[in-house]
């Protein structure tokens, strides 16, 4: 039913109650702020591409169908964020993509459990980093499992088979460098 | 064996719950019995687990704040706009009842205005008729006048004519018997003035080369002679000739028709 709302929320949007965005946003800030971090960027630029998806959907709301998951029209449009961001910066040629975790990441030197479990996550980060954008994206948009696998082909622009292949696939990369990484 | 995209898709539907009871049923049989995909779906399912482990930091404090300073300025916006709109349909809302009423009295208004025409009208109806039956009265006392014995009369009589704006035939008529006939040649010479008004109707003009001969007095023959230069009127050209044929004619006279006659020639 979240889904539904999120579209009733979208549709009141549309039509002028621009309010209801403040509610879409509080629902999915963090999913998308995680989107755009785990894609590689650092926090502030996340922030920032958060603030340009909404924009974003601010802008185009009139193009809002109400077919579909808003979920999906919103990742659609965070992914072009996310790919317009990257186009510009690399024309700009400035680097990008290098959280500050990144930079710690190297240190390996973990007290305890609690910074170990931390350690796993550093891992993964890196070892999504590692992975292909396009892999790290079509895991990233498989991971809150709101998404099913025809929307995620539709973002992506392929069929629904073809979406789960390339989940399976990339899960099995991203399992394959994490272990790379957790034994060196 | 299975074919490996097989596997994939169905494993990725299995690990997603988008199987039916017996589609997982028939996947689950299927992984018990081949060891190797069995495998192959842990691991699967390890990077899964792996990946719902990944976190995101929380986004900063600054980033609601961006947005809703964001969405309050873009609702300004909108509603800048939007109070103009407002304030147009408050208007029309507030005034087209009354834009109705002042149409519909406009119209109303027009609709008697055009009914109580022909009553404001009547004011030049009557001056129309007024001006008809003074001309018929001044063509009674133009006619009557003509008639008159004395000359003076007869003159009023002529320049009554000349106030017709459009005088008839009767009258025209009146005026050519005059300047053929009448005794004195003031009320002739008057005739050939007011005559002259009518030239372009061709009684007129036939009329006075017709009365050429009859001319006695001089003066009467020179303002003849001019108005017929004047008008080139060739029909002129034979009758001043008899003219100077048969009359005995003053000098002055008699080059000022010849000249005539040459100038229309």
């Amino acid at each position: 039913m979240q889904t539904l709302t999120d579209n009733a929320l979208m549709m009141k949007v549309k039509s002028g109650d621009l309010d209801k965005l403040g509610l879409l946003y509080e629902r999915h800030k963090k999913k998308l702020f995680g989107f755009f971090y785990n894609m590689g960027n650092n926090p502030s630029v996340s922030e920032d591409l958060v603030q340009n998806v909404f924009v974003r959907i601010l802008k185009y709301r009139q193009s809002y169908s109400g077919e579909g998951p808003f979920t999906a029209w919103m990742f659609s449009m965070a992914r072009n964020v996310n790919y317009d961001h990257h186009k510009k910066v690399s024309k700009e040629g400035v680097s990008w993509g290098i959280s500050p975790e990144d930079v710690e990441k190297g240190t390996g030197d973990y007290l305890n459990e609690a910074m170990d479990h931390q350690g796993d996550s550093l891992l993964l980060n890196r070892a999504l980093g590692l992975l292909s954008s396009d892999k790290r994206e079509i895991l990233l948009l498989s991971k809150y499992r709101e998404l099913k696998f025809q929307e995620i082909g539709e973002i992506l622009g392929c069929t629904e088979g073809a979406a789960k292949v390339r989940v399976h696939r990339a899960l099995k990369d991203l399992k394959t460098i994490f272990l790379q990484l957790e034994t060196r | 064996m299975m074919d490996e995209k097989k596997f994939e898709i169905q494993a990725m539907d299995f690990m997603s719950g988008n199987m039916s009871d017996t589609e997982a049923k028939d996947f689950e049989r299927f992984l018990k019995e081949h060891v190797e995909y069995r495998e192959k779906y842990d691991e699967l399912l390890k990077a899964w687990e792996l990946l719902q482990t990944m976190q995101a930091p929380e986004p900063s404090e600054n980033m609601d704040k961006a947005f809703f300073d964001m969405l309050s300025a873009e609702m300004e916006r909108e509603q800048r706009t939007a109070p103009k709109q407002n304030v147009i349909s408050m208007l029309t809302g507030i005034f087209r009842p009354q834009w109705a009423i002042g149409v519909f009295l406009l119209l109303m208004g027009l609709g008697i205005g055009y009914f109580l025409r022909p009553e404001g009208e009547t004011i030049p109806i009557q001056n129309m008729a007024a001006n008809n039956e003074t001309e018929e009265v001044r063509q009674k006392l133009v006619l009557t006048l003509l008639d008159q014995p004395s000359a003076n009369q007869r003159l009023q009589g002529v320049s009554e004519a000349n106030k017709f704006e459009n005088a008839d035939d009767i009258v025209i008529k009146a005026l050519l018997k005059t300047l053929n006939s009448d005794p004195n040649v003031n009320v002739r010479l008057a005739a050939i003035e007011s005559l002259t008004n009518y030239v372009n109707k061709p009684e007129v003009r036939q009329g006075l080369v017709q009365s050429i001969p009859n001319q006695e007095s001089p003066i009467l023959q020179i303002t003849l002679a001019n108005l017929m230069v004047a008008l080139q009127e060739k029909a002129s050209i034979e009758p001043f000739k008899q003219l100077l044929k048969e009359k005995q004619l003053d000098t002055t006279v008699k080059k000022r028709i010849e000249r005539s006659i040459e100038s229309i020639i």
